[in-house]
Order: C-alpha cells, then sequence, then structure tokens
C-alpha cells in the first residue's frame, strides 16, 4: 500500500469515526454497561439542586448499579427544551412536572402511567395531601408523584416594617377593596416615602420622586399577583377545572383593575417599569435594596431571600379581599418520560423522590415545602432557625385556595397573557380589553 | 493578519459565485499538463475523500435540517405527537395573520435603524484606523471586543443599563438635567435601543472588513489622482469609495442578513414586548416554534423570512455587480 493512500484510508476511516460520533451523540444518552444504568433527570430550580444531589446520593448508594445525571435548564428554556427532546425521544427519565403542561403531556402520551408501578410495589398514597396526588391523575391513571406544594405570601423587608412602626401581625390581618383599597392602601401608604419624607395619602406627595415603594408585585403568568388578588375578588379564572378560561368576568377585572391602582392612583407599588417581565428587577433583590418593602411571592423562592437579605425577612400573608382571603396553591410532581429505555430503573428513581426519607432531606435543607403533610414540621423547624417565621404559607395553604389553572392551553396562555398585561400595569391598555383578548386567545388554543 | 490577505480573501469570497467552488481545489490541485488517467483518478479520489468531511457536516446539518423545515411546513405538528399533513393551510394562515405582518414591518423596520449606522460608524472608524493611528492596535481590539462577547450576556447588562430607575443610562442623563424615558417598556423606544445595541456590538466587526478593503486600495492611485490635482472629498468618492466595493458588498450582505435574523438580543430583553414592538421574526419564529409547539406554522414563517432574505440579497447583488471591480492593478 502507497503512502498516499494510506493517507486517504486514514481519511475516510476519520471521516467515518467523527460520523459515528455525532450520531452517538444524536442518540439518547442513557446507556447501561454491564448492568450500570445512567438515568436523567430534568429540573428547572438551581436553588433546589444543592438539596436534590444530597437525596440522590443516598438514592445510588442504595442503587450501586444506577447513577443519576442531573440536567438543569431554567424555566424559561425548560418547557422548549424538554418538548424538543420529546420529539427526538431523548427526553429524560424522570423530570419536574408541572399542573400548567401536565395536561396536554398526558394527553400525548410522553408520561407513563405509574399505577401498575404503585399497585405492584405497595406505595402508599395517602402519605401525601391528596389534594396533591389528585392533581396528577386522569382518570385511574397516575402520571406522577408529588413531589412539593407551595403558596403565595407577602414576603417583607424586617427593618422597613419596623421602622413604619407595623408588626407581622398587622400585615397578615389587612382587607382590601376596590373603592377606597381598604386597610391594605393604608399601611402600603405609611410604608411608602418620597424623597421629601411624605406619604401618599399627604399633600405634596411626589409620586415622580419615591425613595420607597410599600409593595412590589411581579409576575409572568398572574400566579404571584393578579391571581391572588382575583381569587379574593371572587373570581375563579375557570368556569371548571378542564374547563374554559374566564378572566374577563367582572370579578377578575375588578382585581386586575386593582392591581393597576396600586401601581397608577395610589403610588404606592414598584411602577411596572421597573418589574415588568422580562427585564424586570428580581423580588428578592427590589426587597434587599429597599426599593419596596414587601412582596408578594412563592414559597419557593425562600432561599433567595435567605441570599440576598439574611435572614433580615419575614412572612406575612395575604390581605383578605371582598371575598375574602385566598392564594394560588400549586405543587410539581416526578414524572416518568414514556420513552425511557429503564422504566424500571427510573421507577425506582420516582420511587425514592417521592419517600418519606428522601422529603426528609430535602426539607430539612428549607429549598420546598413537602408533599407529605407529616414533614411540614421540619421545614418550619428550618426557617425558625434561620429567625424567620414561615407559617403563613400553610396558614395560607389550610384557607381558601384556587390551584393552578387545569386545561390544554396553558402555553398558549403563558405567551399570550404577557404583553397585554404589562401594558394594562403601564396603563397602556385597559384591564378589560387585556382580559378579552387573553380570555378569547387562550380559549381558541383549548383541544381535546 | 496581513490586511492585504484579508482584503484578497474578501475579494475571493465573492467571486465565488462566479466561477465554480467544488472544481477549485481540483484545477488547483492538477498541473497543466494532466497526468496520464490512472493517477487523475486517484487523484479526484483524494480530493473527494478530503471534502468528505465537509461535505458530510454541509449536508448533515445544514441541507437536511432546510429540507425538513419545507417538510414540515405542510405540517401541523406540535413535537409530541404524529405530524398530520395540513397543504398550504399554514400558508394560508399566514397571509392573514396580523402578528405576521407586524413582525415583518418590526424586521424591517430594524434593519433600517441598523445598517445605515453601523456601515457609516464603521467606515468613519476604519478612515481614522487607516490614517496609522498611535495606539491604532489597541483601539481595534477594543472597537472588535463587543463582538466577540457573549449575546445573551450583553443583553442581560444592557437591561440593566437601561432600568428606568437604577440604570446607568438615566442616571447619567438625570446628571445632564434630562429625565430619561422608561427605555425597554416604550413602545417608542424599545427597538431603537435593541438596534443601538446591535450597533455597539458589531461596528468593530464591520470595520475590520473596510479597514482591509482600504489597504487593499493601491496607494499609487491616490499619488495618480494627486497630480491630476484630486483632493479632499472628491479622493474619498472617486478612489476610496468606489474602490471600496467588494468590501462593502460583502458586509452589506452578512449584515443585513444577520440583521434579519436578530434573536438573542429581543429573547433577553424584550421577549417581543412591549405591546408587540420588537417582536421580530425570527422571535415570533422562535415563539411559534419552541412556546407555542406549532412547528408547522413556524416553518412555515421561516420560509418567508428565507423569501425575503433571499429578495434583498438578490438586489444588493444586483446592484453591485456591474458597480464592482476586484482588480485593481
Amino acid at each position: 500500500m502507497s503512502a498516499r493512500s494510506r493517507r486517504v484510508l486514514a481519511l475516510a476511516a476519520t471521516s467515518t469515526l467523527v460520523l459515528g460520533l455525532t450520531a452517538a451523540c444524536g442518540s439518547s444518552g442513557s446507556d447501561s454497561a454491564g448492568g450500570k444504568v445512567t438515568l436523567r433527570y430534568g429540573i428547572w430550580d438551581a436553588v433546589q439542586k444543592p438539596a436534590l444531589q444530597k437525596s440522590i446520593d443516598a438514592f445510588e448508594k442504595a442503587h450501586p448499579n444506577i447513577t443519576v445525571k442531573i440536567e438543569l435548564n431554567a424555566w424559561a428554556q425548560y418547557w422548549s427544551k424538554l418538548q424538543t427532546q420529546m420529539a427526538g425521544r431523548t427526553a429524560p427519565d424522570v423530570f419536574w412536572d408541572h399542573v400548567g403542561y401536565f395536561p396536554q403531556f398526558a394527553k400525548q402520551g410522553v408520561l407513563t402511567d405509574l399505577s401498575p408501578y404503585i399497585k405492584a410495589d405497595k406505595v402508599d398514597l395517602s402519605v401525601y395531601d391528596p389534594k396533591l396526588t389528585a392533581g396528577w391523575k386522569q382518570g385511574d391513571k397516575q402520571y406522577g408523584l408529588p413531589k412539593d406544594w407551595d403558596t403565595i405570601e407577602q414576603v417583607y423587608n424586617k427593618t422597613m416594617l419596623k421602622t413604619a412602626g407595623l408588626t407581622q401581625d398587622d400585615l397578615s390581618g389587612l382587607t382590601w377593596n376596590p373603592d377606597d383599597g381598604g386597610t391594605f392602601v393604608k399601611a402600603l401608604q405609611k410604608l411608602t416615602v418620597d424623597k421629601s419624607g411624605k406619604h401618599p395619602n399627604e399633600s405634596g406627595f411626589d409620586s415622580k420622586n419615591v425613595k420607597q415603594y410599600g409593595l412590589a408585585l411581579a409576575s409572568p403568568n398572574g400566579q404571584t399577583d393578579w391571581w391572588d388578588f382575583a381569587t379574593q375578588n371572587g373570581c375563579k379564572l375557570q368556569d371548571k377545572a378542564w374547563g374554559k378560561w374566564t378572566i374577563n368576568q367582572p370579578s377578575c377585572v375588578e382585581a386586575i383593575q386593582f392591581v393597576q391602582d396600586l401601581r397608577l392612583k395610589y403610588h404606592v407599588a414598584v411602577p411596572a417599569a421597573v418589574t415588568n417581565t422580562p427585564n424586570g428587577a428580581a423580588l428578592p433583590a427590589v426587597l434587599a435594596r429597599k426599593q419596596a418593602a414587601v412582596v408578594w411571592d412563592g414559597s419557593w423562592d425562600l432561599s433567595a431571600y435567605q441570599t440576598s437579605l439574611k435572614g433580615n425577612f419575614g412572612v406575612a400573608l395575604l390581605p383578605s379581599g371582598p371575598a375574602g382571603q385566598g392564594t394560588v396553591y400549586n405543587g410539581l410532581s416526578n414524572a416518568l418520560y414514556a420513552g425511557s429505555k429503564h422504566p424500571k430503573e427510573a421507577w425506582e428513581l420516582v420511587k425514592w423522590l417521592g419517600s418519606e426519607q428522601s422529603e426528609k432531606i430535602i426539607t430539612a435543607a428549607g429549598t420546598v415545602w413537602p408533599s407529605i403533610p407529616t414533614l411540614n414540621k421540619d421545614f418550619v423547624a428550618y426557617w425558625e432557625k434561620q429567625g424567620v417565621d414561615v407559617s403563613a404559607f400553610s396558614k395560607g395553604a389550610e384557607g381558601t385556595t384556587i390551584g393552578y389553572p387545569l386545561t390544554t392551553s396553558s402555553a398558549t396562555y403563558n405567551v399570550k397573557v404577557l404583553d397585554p398585561f404589562n401594558q394594562v400595569w403601564l396603563g397602556q391598555q385597559t384591564p378589560k380589553k387585556a382580559a378579552d383578548t387573553v380570555n378569547t386567545e387562550s380559549n381558541a388554543a383549548i383541544t381535546d | 493578519m496581513s490586511a492585504n490577505i484579508s482584503g484578497r480573501r474578501v475579494a475571493d469570497i465573492e467571486r465565488a459565485p462566479d466561477s465554480s467552488v467544488t472544481t477549485a481545489p481540483v484545477r488547483t490541485a492538477s498541473p497543466v499538463v494532466g497526468p496520464p488517467p490512472r493517477r487523475r483518478l486517484r487523484q479526484t479520489l483524494e480530493a473527494y475523500a478530503l471534502l468528505t468531511p465537509s461535505l458530510l457536516g454541509f449536508v448533515l446539518f445544514l441541507v437536511a435540517p432546510i429540507i425538513g423545515v419545507v417538510v414540515i411546513s405542510f405540517f401541523d405538528w406540535n413535537l409530541m405527537g404524529s405530524p398530520r399533513f395540513v397543504g398550504l393551510a399554514n400558508y394560508r394562515e399566514m397571509t392573514g395573520d396580523s402578528e405576521v405582518w407586524r413582525s415583518v414591518r418590526n424586521t424591517l423596520y430594524y434593519v433600517a435603524l441598523n445598517i445605515p449606522a453601523q456601515t457609516v460608524l464603521a467606515l468613519l472608524l476604519a478612515l481614522a484606523m487607516n490614517r496609522g493611528l498611535r495606539g491604532g492596535k489597541v483601539l481595534r481590539v477594543l472597537f472588535v471586543l463587543p463582538w466577540m462577547a457573549m449575546p445573551v450576556a450583553l443583553g442581560i447588562i444592557w437591561s440593566w443599563a437601561f432600568d428606568p430607575e437604577h440604570g446607568a443610562v438615566n442616571q447619567f442623563l438625570s446628571l445632564l438635567g434630562v429625565s430619561g424615558p422608561e427605555w425597554l417598556s416604550s413602545t417608542t423606544w424599545a427597538m431603537p435601543v435593541l438596534a443601538s445595541i446591535n450597533v455597539w456590538q458589531y461596528t468593530g466587526y464591520t470595520m475590520l472588513f473596510l479597514l482591509a478593503g482600504l489597504q487593499a486600495i493601491p496607494e499609487s492611485l491616490y499619488e495618480a489622482a494627486d497630480i491630476d490635482g484630486v483632493t479632499g472629498l472628491q479622493r474619498f468618492f472617486r478612489i476610496t469609495l468606489p474602490l471600496l466595493r467588494p468590501s462593502m458588498l460583502f458586509v452589506l450582505v452578512t449584515n443585513v442578513i444577520g440583521s434579519f435574523q436578530m434573536f438573542d438580543t429581543v429573547y433577553v430583553m424584550t421577549q417581543g414586548g412591549p405591546n408587540g414592538s420588537t417582536d421580530t421574526m425570527n422571535f415570533h419564529i422562535y415563539q411559534q416554534a419552541f412556546q407555542l409547539f406549532r412547528t408547522g406554522y413556524a416553518s412555515a414563517l421561516a420560509m418567508l423570512l428565507f423569501a425575503l432574505i433571499l429578495l434583498v440579497t438578490a438586489v444588493q447583488f444586483l446592484y453591485f455587480r456591474k458597480r464592482t471591480v476586484y482588480d485593481f492593478s
């Protein structure tokens, strides 16, 4: 063989190899060699990863033949990536599922029905909050084990509250109404100060030069702002589970109007130009730099407040509206991908993540409230040690709650709601018009 | 990098459409008098062996996906379920979709804001650099730095800079006694803000090509002009600008295509808002495909974007074809 033809051969061999490698990358990342299995676990919250890794370490110890790789993708990209992976049949074996996307997934057959596994392994579902278990059910099929729960409450800066002469109890006992704002607006007026020290209810208050606001609200979809006000005003978001969106009903529009009023009429909430998604400031940062004294946020964000405020924050109940108290109650699940090449091992992981031992590890780190109610006290204990009383979240969960809307049109709603509502908060669009537009477009996207 | 060499490279790239690209390597490999047939066969085989990796990459990662997009544009597909053939329905829907035409208008507006500013600024910078300023090399690197930075990271930093209350831009303006607008919440300002960030990011890069072009213009032409008594602006408009056309064509074609495809800054800074004022075609395609999971419709929109870019690029080539010389000798 001449030197030249050897070179040609070598080249051909190299190109084949390169091709082979790319092909290998294209196929599923899961592999099993010599009985060893690698599972991929998809999550979106970096804050929860360290505690989760601890639980995974314990799982791997108990299952020496299984390795678990956590794949973290931020919420903003998580669903795009997951759905694209499903198209390529390369989604993670186990992944976090959200009520907003679960219905579409269940319909498309990309989730594994866990009930045969549950039956075979005699897993006791009664340890979970029944509300959570039911949320992941369709007919007699169980499409995931509950992972956690969350509610929305008021997180406040301790120093700022104290300076205004208010206590956590004061903040927890407020009421609002669409006519004059009620005690809620009065408290926020106390917490709002302009550059010359005047409050919004005093003459000479300069709304263009506000030093600190009472409240900051931000939400890409409504969960941490107007959905809660809407619930306190008797608005239901949907006519029934799996039904039509009803966000243009008078009780909903009135609540949306009130949120706009907090910014533009009462001047007690941080302007929308600062908080609107996607370039808005993060709420923990707003609270830490004293731009606002109170924010509304979900329990899943507690660790972020701890990072920026080091225990100098507390949690109070949301106010009561004309229809009483109310908060959005939601939770995630661990789902098993129907295209997993190792369903048996993946089920072992799902089962472990839903077990009391695993949830204990995660709860003890204070990341999220556990789906097993008997462990709630561990979560409270963790935060007591940090000097933060988090009981408002569980009190909220025991009161009137609204679940995350159950519908196949969540993706459409999430895309369509952003722009019009941002415009409402800026005062560029009326609440009624925004609600009508989003309602129509979201209902048009419902599939059955 | 020698500017002269890169100047020729630019010219080569532009000449490519006229000559046949695929035969070029073979042609340069063969001597004038052809080798015996067996050797020639071997040489051809060797050439193909060398071409195979890049050709495979080209087919696998460019041709195949493009064909894929064409095919998918005739289907209704949410990525998870099985695709359903719908014929021309996606294209029909497109014609009546006001959001699509808004995204076309937004894209054209962005290109119109972006290209003239970027080209003129880059040309001025290149002319200044061509004078051989002291410290010019350092400046050149500084101007190109934004182009090397990650667009997403830049988008986040610029979002902070344009924050209405705590942002550097409005704080600076307030020093001058001007109360700055709420940049990214304003339907008037959001797009100009995005365009100016892009200009800032790519002007240095564009300047590099124009500078290379300037340095490829033979000094003798200017000397001849001096003898003829041509001075100042006339030198620029009669000699510099016409002989810069090869570089101009390259810069304009690639920058216009790049502007039509702008995505990252919108994605990070505005998500198409406020009120749809920065919803460019590429962002709209992304949103349809990966947020609403309407892959078929998004593919049809991608075809529309492709057609638009093709049209604009063809016009540019036609304009420059008759007016460009590549041989300065």
